[in-house]
């Protein structure tokens, strides 16, 4: 953001005011008006106003649509989501540990919030070499698929500029990315092979609340050239099994 | 950039240049008025939406009728012009331009039936090379300026007559034509409260500032110049006259431009008349699409006959090929200003509705609304100005059945009119899970 609007972080009013706008609705609750914004935080409502619709333009925040009121955007579930702590019940952990001994390769659990995602449960026999990367590049990892086709617009999320080539096998073009999404949400798997290292392939296979919005991954990561799709009915199988225990 | 500013000085005389500027600047107000629109709403009808959130549906189908007469005028003017300009290209008798109004046409409405996909990028590659054709041959006349006055200097230098000014200022918006429309692709863009906005304040900038340009230059040009040039169908092309190869290049740079107006306008057209017909304000056939190409066919097959024939008609009843060309372009310049005092004044109202009404939209929405609406006031009494009286009635006739239907619409038909202005509603997934529970 601050590449094209050059913001030397000199303007630390701007700032506090903006966070100040979040909080307030965020205190206030869906549905709160610019003017009782600008009221509580008793700032001028010229400035609430702007504040508010550079907010929406950047989507922390969303007009309602009434159009006078408010509520909190998606992006900022995912500020949530990366200070929360991990807990997984101990009963998925059971279930997981099911499916490590039928399958020979690594079963990890992933859980997501709108716009992150998070390792929550490595295999400890064959872990991911680093899970650091899994949570940072989307692009290029099974998991980081899944997510990237449950955005209305996965550009939000990995602007184009930023679809870095880890390997050669990596989607870096936006037209490839569409293609394989779109693939993703048609078999409702996602997977990648040699994208994020050289010679491992990986599967993820999503776990989805009664709404049918994405909130945990089985991602199976194997040492082969091409992704391993004969894991996928034992995933879908356990994967079933965790519904009731993480929603 | 090329046609308005010959045609403006036939009237304006020695104001053609504040005249302009005039313009430029009330279009970047307009411009502002929009965007304050854009940053909070996402529509697919543009302006004509804009106008229903503040005015109410009766405002809003007037102004859409405006703004599609608008749209239809200036493709006729634009057809127009492309004919011109491919008859001084293969040197043709002026008999022909009515059959070349018939071939141009064609062609534009087989871009536009194909998909807006096409004509989107074939009328920016156009745009792009003309503007750089143009601005290169006016320079060049510049390098090379003849001595002395030409006979066109007393026009050039006429004097100021209020009706004429206010006829260049509404013409200079035709210069500026379409910066609006960037509302229209709001729904597709990625980012759309951001990035409408932007364009709706960049675009008339950029534009102005070129426009200025090429009229300064004109202007200079054309005091020098003999008063056959300035009164010629093309003008600039005449201009050019002496410069051999370059003016083949210029000639084909206009007609091109001319040619991206007309399908650029045609599918504007094509999409206010498409959200009329999809909201029950026209008959529903308008809101028809092609069942594989999805491109508003039904609207489009009604609105290309119309935009082909009637230049047609005028140019095989008699009439000279500038004259129809400066006839529709202002018609379609007071369909526009028409709109724009619309869409200005809806602002501050809009704002007032959602609770977010500060001082400076109240100044801005109505400084600009009265001003245009001053301006275009005078301009349609114009009075001793070419044929322009002409032009007002047969704007007011076709802006009459609009304004009535809309009228009886509200009187009879409220429940037509309740589904005016359909904006996009933030889908259920864009909202953070769980705060709307509240």
């Amino acid at each position: 953001m601050a590449a094209d609007g050059g913001l030397s972080g000199r303007q630390p009013k701007a700032v506090q005011s903006a966070l100040a706008v979040l909080e307030c609705v965020a205190r206030l609750g869906a549905g709160v008006t610019a003017k009782e914004v600008a009221e509580s935080l008793g700032m001028p409502p010229a400035t609430v106003y702007r504040l508010l619709n550079l907010l929406v333009g950047e989507q922390y925040l969303v007009r309602l649509p009434d159009l006078s009121g408010f509520a909190l955007g998606r992006k900022v579930a995912g500020l949530a989501g990366a200070i929360a702590p991990v807990r997984v019940p101990s009963a998925a952990r059971a279930v997981l540990a099911d499916l490590r001994k039928e399958v020979r390769a690594g079963v990890h659990l992933i859980l997501y919030t709108a716009t992150t995602l998070r390792v929550a449960d490595m295999d400890p026999d064959l872990p991911l070499q680093d899970p650091a990367l899994v949570e940072r590049h989307l692009h290029a990892t099974a998991a980081g698929k899944l997510l990237l086709a449950e955005q209305p617009e996965w550009r939000d999320l990995v602007p184009p500029a930023k679809l870095t080539r880890l390997m050669r096998a990596t989607v870096t073009r936006p037209d490839a990315l569409d293609a394989c999404l779109t693939r993703v949400r048609a078999d409702n798997w996602a997977g990648q092979a040699g994208e994020l290292h050289e010679g491992t392939a990986c599967l993820a296979v999503p776990v989805r609340d009664a709404e049918g919005s994405l909130i945990a991954g089985v991602a199976v990561t194997s040492s082969r050239f091409t992704v391993s799709v004969d894991y996928l009915p034992s995933a879908y199988r356990f994967v079933d099994g965790l519904v009731p225990l993480l929603t | 950039m090329v046609t308005v500013p010959a045609i403006v000085l036939a009237g304006a005389g020695r104001a053609t240049l504040p005249a302009f500027v005039a313009a430029t600047v009330l279009v970047l107000l307009v411009g502002w008025c929009v965007s304050l629109f854009a940053q909070r709403l996402a529509a697919v009808g543009g302006v004509y939406t804009y106008t229903a959130r503040g005015l109410g549906p009766v405002g809003a189908v007037v102004g859409g009728w405006s703004l599609a007469i608008g749209y239809a005028a200036v493709s006729m003017s634009a057809l127009v012009g492309c004919a011109l300009y491919l008859a001084a290209l293969f040197s043709l008798p002026s008999s022909s331009v009515a059959l070349l109004v018939l071939l141009v046409g064609g062609l534009a409405g087989w871009c536009t039936v194909r998909g807006i996909q096409l004509s989107a990028r074939v009328a920016l590659a156009l745009e792009v090379v003309s503007i750089a054709v143009v601005l290169v041959v006016l320079a060049v006349l510049l390098l090379r300026l003849p001595e002395g006055l030409g006979t066109a200097a007393p026009v050039v230098d006429g004097d100021v007559r209020w009706g004429g000014v206010a006829v260049g200022v509404v013409l200079g918006v035709t210069a500026f034509m379409g910066f609006e429309s960037a509302g229209v692709l709001g729904v597709e863009a990625q980012r759309p409260l951001i990035a409408v906005p932007r364009a709706v304040l960049w675009t008339p900038a950029v534009a102005g500032v070129l426009f200025l340009v090429g009229a300064v230059a004109q202007v200079v040009l054309l005091r020098r110049a003999p008063l056959e040039v300035l009164m010629s169908p093309v003008p600039v092309s005449a201009l050019a006259g002496e410069t051999g190869w370059l003016v083949r290049l210029l000639d084909v740079g206009i007609a091109a431009s001319f040619f991206a107006c007309v399908t650029g306008s045609v599918n504007a057209l094509a999409r206010v008349l498409f959200s009329m017909g999809r909201e029950g304000v026209l008959p529903a056939a308008f809101g028809r699409v092609h069942l594989r190409r999805g491109t508003p066919v039904q609207a489009l097959s009604l609105c290309l006959p119309l935009v082909v024939g009637v230049p047609f008609v005028a140019l095989l009843a008699g009439a000279g090929g500038r004259s129809v060309l400066t006839g529709t372009i202002t018609v379609s310049a007071f369909g526009y200003v028409l709109a724009y005092v619309l869409v200005c004044a809806a602002a501050p109202l809009f704002l007032r509705r959602i609770g977010e009404l500060t001082v400076w939209p109240v100044v801005g929405g109505l400084v600009a609304a009265g001003l245009w609406l001053l301006v275009l006031v005078v301009a349609l009494g114009g009075e001793s100005w070419q044929g322009g009286r002409a032009m007002s009635w047969a704007y007011l006739a076709v802006l009459l059945p609009g304004a009535a239907w809309a009228a009886w619409l509200a009187l009879r038909r409220p429940s037509r009119l309740a589904r005016v202005g359909v904006y996009d509603e933030p889908t259920v997934a864009s909202v953070l899970p769980g705060s709307m529970a509240a």
